[in-house]
């Protein structure tokens, strides 16, 4: 876990988004800067002034894509630093920007992502892996194991499941940059093409592309880069941790998100605020079940209740845990180095009061929690 | 003749290549068990580790049915992957055969059987571990001497 404590407080000072979807006349440096320029305007920065960018990305698009994309804006000298922590590899880059600011190195900090993501069933291992002749490597078949264990032991059903992918499409369909538009119903999710039992298409996210960006800065520095204070966001609390011993000693992960949790309770600690504090929540929903379980080790919802709060609107945006208000990774996409950066975009817009069909009323404390392969998992705590 | 798909997690125990055990690690200062390789304890680091062989059965602990496989996947679509429980703690995920998806049961006892995969375009045959139901008679031989 994290050793260091935070030093300066730090803000964000402006977002910005490319759309999720497939885009196949782009190139990912193309996406990327979509993405940057809107986030450099947001916050009301010139690109020269940033002094460190961090660049969230997983696939092979070619080596020093950041730098190669950045290059375009202009070759300031900078340090940028390519970062690779698969789907929390967005996140990990906000992260990156985070400490490298309050430990006091840099005052003005990018972090950003980008992906296009192929399609077809998703893969951590190398292709000559010993995985692919067992048939144990494959994302959602991962979540399929944990989601008939979560049935079994919770008594949840398959239509609290469902509602799940229908809310992440009814948020979606109010949010002009998300993959997914139509809604849908129970009985769409449950009758869409089944992938790894019980999980149907509808419950999977879809492969995306995409790229999200953020500017963050010292507080101490607002005024020095004539900074907005009244929009801009501060960061509570930024958590980062990797896999642990799974208590199992198997050779893959335990299926479950048991690195939710201690992050989690490190965010909580560090930031002095307690679960019944946050006023929304986004969460690396992958598969329906990474939601459910998610919301349940982030102590928001009793472990083996998400899924009947779910079913009773609490995780809608007009409920009291309103979970994943721009679609998330079911609706509104999962490129994924960008994936966590997004999240961090949704929670600024949601806290300045900035999103519009989708605004959850009151906010001022926001959650961002982020998953990937290697059981990394980063916790963000953002407050107005 | 045809190798382990992995060799520090099913070593084979017989020439003709049908029968072998799952490999592993136990901690001698903390007694955790590993799965598969490792030169340090993924509880507590120390390096002294003893190789260890597992028991041939298990029971199943979760399963689905893959029905959009993996790139790569050599074997027959839709299969079953299985998540194992052995009986000294941890857990082995592979494809369960010889099971009809009606007779699926989360508790149920399975064991360990080999067959010999043929890897995707010219990729080298591997001896691959997999469940079945324990107690079952074998439909056919599962690998061709």
């Amino acid at each position: 876990m994290t050793q260091f404590r935070p030093g300066r407080q730090v803000m964000v000072a402006g977002v910005g988004l490319h759309p999720f979807g497939r885009f196949p006349g782009k190139d990912l440096p193309t996406l990327a800067l979509e993405a940057v320029v809107p986030a450099l305007g947001d916050a009301g920065v010139q690109w020269r002034d940033i002094q460190v960018a961090y660049f969230g990305h997983v696939y092979y698009n070619g080596m020093s894509m950041g730098e190669g994309a950045l290059g375009r804006l202009g070759l300031t000298g900078i340090p940028i630093i390519n970062v690779e922590n698969a789907c929390s590899s967005g996140s990990t880059a906000f992260w990156q920007a985070y400490w490298g600011i309050t430990t006091g190195i840099f005052d003005l900090a990018l972090a950003f992502g980008a992906e296009k993501v192929p399609r077809g069933p998703v893969t951590v291992t190398a292709e000559d892996s010993p995985e692919r002749y067992i048939g144990a490597d494959h994302m959602m078949a991962g979540y399929a194991l944990r989601m008939r264990r979560y049935m079994m032991e919770t008594g949840a059903s398959e239509t609290a499941l469902a509602q799940v992918a229908v809310k992440a499409r009814q948020n979606a369909s109010l949010n002009p940059y998300s993959h997914r538009k139509e809604t849908n119903s129970v009985e769409d999710v449950l009758q869409s093409r089944m992938i790894a039992d019980p999980l149907t298409l509808f419950q999977c996210c879809p492969t995306s592309e995409g790229a999200a960006a953020a500017v963050l800065v010292a507080e101490d520095a607002l005024s020095r880069y004539s900074i907005d204070k009244a929009r801009a966001i501060r960061i509570a609390a930024a958590v980062l941790t990797s896999g642990g011993y799974n208590g199992k000693g198997s050779d893959h992960s335990a299926f479950s998100p048991y690195r939710t949790e201690p992050a989690a309770l490190e965010a909580y600690e560090v930031s002095g605020l307690k679960p019944e504090d946050v006023d929304l929540v986004q969460v690396h929903d992958a598969a329906t079940i990474g939601e459910l379980q998610q919301l349940e080790a982030l102590h928001l919802i009793p472990f083996g209740e998400a899924w009947r709060a779910t079913e009773d609107g609490r995780t809608a945006i007009t409920g009291d845990i309103p979970t994943n208000t721009d679609g998330g990774l079911l609706a509104m996409g999962h490129p994924f180095g960008a994936t966590g950066i997004r999240m961090i975009h949704e929670t600024v817009l949601q806290l300045r009061q900035e999103a519009g069909p989708r605004q959850v009323k009151n906010a001022r404390v926001g959650l961002a929690e982020c998953s990937g392969a290697g059981d990394v998992t980063t916790v963000h705590i953002l407050t107005r | 003749m045809p190798e382990s798909v992995d060799t520090r997690r099913l070593k084979l125990t017989n020439e003709e290549r049908t029968e072998g055990v799952l490999l592993g690690f136990r901690c001698l200062e903390c007694d955790t068990v590993i799965f598969g390789p490792g030169t340090f304890c993924q509880r507590c680091t120390s390096a002294k580790l003893e190789p260890m062989e597992f028991s041939q059965t298990g029971i199943l602990y979760s399963y689905t049915v893959v029905r959009i496989p993996s790139a790569g996947w050599p074997g027959p679509v839709p299969y079953i992957l299985a998540q194992v429980e052995l009986s000294e703690g941890p857990q082995v995920l592979a494809e369960l055969v010889d099971c009809l998806e009606d007779a699926l049961e989360i508790g149920m006892p399975v064991e360990l059987t080999l067959q010999l995969v043929q890897g995707e375009d010219s990729s080298a045959a591997k001896v691959v571990y997999k469940w079945r139901p324990a107690n079952q008679p074998s439909p056919t031989a599962e690998v061709d001497p």
